[in-house]
């Protein structure tokens, strides 16, 4: 019978692939963590190496440092998986003392909810100098930490009231999951993301929708998280059998596809259903062009532009299919940031004591942005187009936002 | 424009990834990970023991058996690669297909091999010479009392010998860290200050004319920390590759990398290729475990790259069957039972040998035919010799990743 949750991260799945780690190191000189602190011991001695020793205690305990930015398991030559040991193994050092804090910042439908009806107060307060410093030192996240942008409308607002459009949609239905900070804060992309699929021609169906549970998984709150993760799957399912699901939320599409079942040990045919059916936002569209069926007559736009691809969509084994896609935009240059984290990890690098740490995981990244345009940056994914924007000042968005431009809708 | 898929980021695939790339192709590259570049010496072997050692490798692999790879490849061939690899990274390699370097291992023996960087040349020591190995207290993979001493004690290739000593230094590569890591001092060289503050550390304890050798962490990113360090220092400096992580595969690794991202080669990671589809003779399609559905690549033409043993692109049951692992091609080499021989110092094992024999296009072949018209197999993956012990994995691997593309040009 399969276990989940805490249960299943103490003792299973991941366990089995230890035994091939070979000890190559490759996933040392790749970890963005230990390259900038001492702090963090690496990949492979607090994974693969330490694990045989846990047996249900902790036995290194700068894991707490491991922003589970999934790069080591990427890396890895032998199928190691590194990152999702060592979630499960903190998950498993922290269930006893969970601070409040990593309690908080996984609620990302709350903070929603209480925002938007105060989007200008919250905006406020949250570049509110004295008031961010009372936060870090109640909440203990860092008053430097980038922050949701409040918006007064959400995205199921503006779906809702917009007027009905007319179509013809000849390629049917598809479903659109937005997530909850497309629908809360990033709510621009959410939008341009659906007229662009308009423009295509799909009739967009948006059904109501939570939250995955991310940030509950990865600050180590497997039962909410998982309880969070089924519920969304329920109200993805309940838009139609056999519809694909695009998605704009890089990070959310990865917890569905992968992350759920290998990290908490979800095993459930409805996430199996919800995972096999969603693709990413630019993947949906690189697909379409492999196909042939992707319209090509994007109107020039001249102009040099950064590219981030986060690691979450990195994680998720499909390349960088917006690079693809945003080079058929005749005139404008992408160039790839190369770079392998912007530091942020979901809620790693809000936390006080992790603040600097992410930041000099960023820092080749915001040089990078910084020297490749003063306008406008790219990536897929909602927090760290945040971490980007506010540690390198230059304007970070989803690229669909070049491909809307691109289509001649804005 | 065709599309050509390359599967394994390896030397090989990393060669025929860029190779295709630049005669027009549109490339694909599949990876499980980062490939192995960077776990090895970041030179380049062509021929180092046929068994004796080898001082002009192009004169022998022109004369190797007729089951080595070289003799499919022929000597045209590896010059050919030789000179790409060079185009490919021009600050990085160098070295003459007629003559071996014998440079110091991080055991202090003389390893041969045809392309080496820039930072390891003063290693190719001259009878009479003095060195001194420096090691770094806080780096514990480079012991020089070993090194010096076995450097002391061997033969240099052309008679003579050197005489060497050792010494430690204590520099602190980044604060609060006793035990750093190579890639974490040469993190630290990368900046001309530490040089600087190395320098003046070191100085003092060198003696008129001594060669320096210091373990391969001078730098990762600056191309000129080497040169820089050996001028403030006044003598000329050599680098010893470190075992695993290895700075010097690193930078040929990165090196590699990006060349192929400026070729325009697009690059899917993280997902191990499992299946394919074929129509007669023609590969159509190969499949990638990405979770949880699998992706299809479909390609013109596809180059495989994966590796042997080490890699998992050939696997040996329990039985010990030998097979391909992912379009189950026939191998060669398995008739030499047992594979595996129980005398471990003894002769060869033939396990080494199995693999895939090809064609001079490097098209697998099936007693003498080719299996699949547009599936070519480069690198580890081809039969008929023992690379880690005769030192010939490079050549193998970079001059079959160019025949392969070229063949592949061709045609399309």
């Amino acid at each position: 019978m399969a276990t989940e949750g805490l249960e299943f991260a103490g003792h299973s799945l991941s366990r089995a692939s230890l035994d091939a780690c070979v000890k190559c190191t490759i996933c040392e000189t790749q970890c963005p963590v230990a390259a900038v602190t001492p702090l963090f011991s690496g990949p492979k001695y607090v994974g693969p190496q330490a694990e045989r020793f846990r047996n249900g205690a902790s036995v290194d305990h700068s894991l707490d440092y491991c922003s589970s930015c999934g790069t080591c398991t990427l890396v890895c030559p032998q199928g190691v998986q590194i990152a999702e040991l060592n979630s499960q193994a903190r998950a498993v050092m922290k269930a006893d003392h969970m601070p409040l804090r990593d309690r908080l910042i996984g609620q990302t439908v709350l903070m929603g909810k209480v925002m938007t009806p105060v989007a200008p107060i919250a905006k406020a307060a949250l570049n509110n100098k004295p008031i961010r410093k009372v936060m870090e030192a109640v909440v203990k996240v860092h008053a430097d930490a980038p922050m949701p942008p409040p918006q007064s409308q959400t995205f199921e607002g503006w779906f809702r009231k917009r007027p009905t459009p007319a179509g013809p949609f000849p390629r049917g239905p598809v479903v659109f999951f937005h997530g909850c900070a497309g629908g809360y804060f990033e709510v621009e992309t959410s939008k341009k993301s659906v007229e662009v699929l308009e423009h295509l021609g799909y009739q967009v169906i948006v059904p109501k929708q939570g939250c995955c549970g991310l940030a509950q998984q990865s600050n180590g709150l497997f039962k909410g998280a998982t309880k969070d993760v089924l519920k969304l799957c329920d109200d993805l399912r309940s838009a139609g059998k056999d519809l694909t699901i695009v998605s704009s939320s890089g990070s959310c599409t990865g917890m569905l596809k992968h992350e759920a079942h290998e990290i908490m040990g979800v095993d459930d045919e409805r996430l199996k259903d919800v995972g096999t059916r969603i693709v990413d936002m630019m993947e949906f569209l690189l697909d379409l062009h492999e196909a042939g069926e992707l319209p090509t007559d994007f109107a020039p736009i001249g102009m040099k532009v950064p590219y981030h691809a986060p690691c979450q969509l990195k994680s998720q084994g499909i390349g960088k299919p917006a690079l693809e896609v945003l080079r058929l935009i005749p005139d404008l240059e992408v160039v790839d940031s190369g770079a392998v984290c912007c530091g942020i990890a979901g809620t790693y690098g809000l936390k006080k004591e992790k603040y600097e740490v992410a930041q000099a995981v960023g820092k080749p990244l915001f040089d990078m942005v910084k020297e490749t345009s003063s306008e406008l940056a790219l990536c897929d994914t909602e927090t760290c187009r945040w971490q980007i924007e506010k540690s390198s000042g230059v304007k970070t968005e989803h690229p669909i936002f070049l491909i809307h431009r691109a289509y001649g809708l804005s | 424009m065709s599309r050509v898929v390359v599967i394994g980021s390896g030397l090989a695939g990393l060669v025929a990834a860029n190779r295709l790339a630049d005669g027009g192709a549109e490339v694909l590259l599949l990876s499980k990970g980062i490939g192995g570049l960077q776990l090895g010496q970041g030179t380049v072997d062509v021929l180092g023991y046929a068994p004796q050692r080898v001082t002009n490798p192009i004169k022998a692999v022109a004369e190797v058996a007729a089951s080595h790879p070289y003799a499919a490849i022929g000597a045209q061939g590896v010059l050919t690669a030789l000179g790409y690899l060079k185009e490919l990274a021009p600050d990085l390699l160098v070295g003459d297909p007629e003559a071996n370097y014998h440079l110091p291992t991080a055991v202090g023996a003389l390893r041969p091999t045809c392309l080496a960087q820039p930072s390891m040349l003063a290693g190719n020591l001259k009878a009479g010479s003095s060195v001194v190995v420096v090691g770094l207290r806080r780096l514990k993979d480079f012991q020089p009392e070993l090194i010096a001493g076995n450097l002391a004690r061997t033969e240099l290739p052309d008679g003579g010998r050197v005489s060497a000593r050792a010494i430690n230094v204590d520099a602190v590569a980044r604060e609060g860290e006793i035990d750093s890591s190579g890639l974490t001092f040469a993190k630290a060289f990368d900046d001309p200050g530490y040089r600087q503050r190395f320098a003046e550390l070191l100085a003092p304890k060198l003696s008129d004319g001594e060669i320096v050798a210091l373990p391969a962490v001078i730098g990762l990113m600056d191309r000129q920390a080497h040169a820089d360090l050996s001028a403030k220092l006044g003598h000329p400096v050599f680098e010893i590759p470190l075992p695993p992580p290895s700075v010097a595969g690193l930078r040929l690794n990165q090196a590699l990398n990006a060349r192929a991202q400026a070729a325009g080669v697009r690059m899917v990671s993280g997902v191990r290729t499992v299946g394919f589809t074929a129509d007669g003779d023609r590969v159509l399609s190969v499949r990638n475990a990405t979770v949880p559905a699998e992706r299809e690549y479909r390609a013109d033409a596809f180059v495989l790259a994966t590796g042997g043993f080490e890699a998992g692109a050939l696997a040996m049951d329990s039985y010990g069957a030998v097979t391909e692992t992912l379009f189950g091609l026939p191998l060669v080499g398995t008739e030499n039972t047992p594979l595996i021989h129980g005398d471990y110092w003894g002769a060869e094992q033939p396990i080494f040998s199995v693999g895939v024999a090809v064609d001079a296009q490097m098209r697998v072949l099936d007693k003498g035919r080719p299996v699949y018209a547009n599936l070519r197999a480069v690198g580890d993956l081809i039969a008929g010799s023992t690379r880690w012990a005769e030192k010939s994995g490079d050549g193998v691997a970079a001059a079959s990743a160019v025949l392969a593309a070229d063949s592949i040009l061709k045609e399309l």
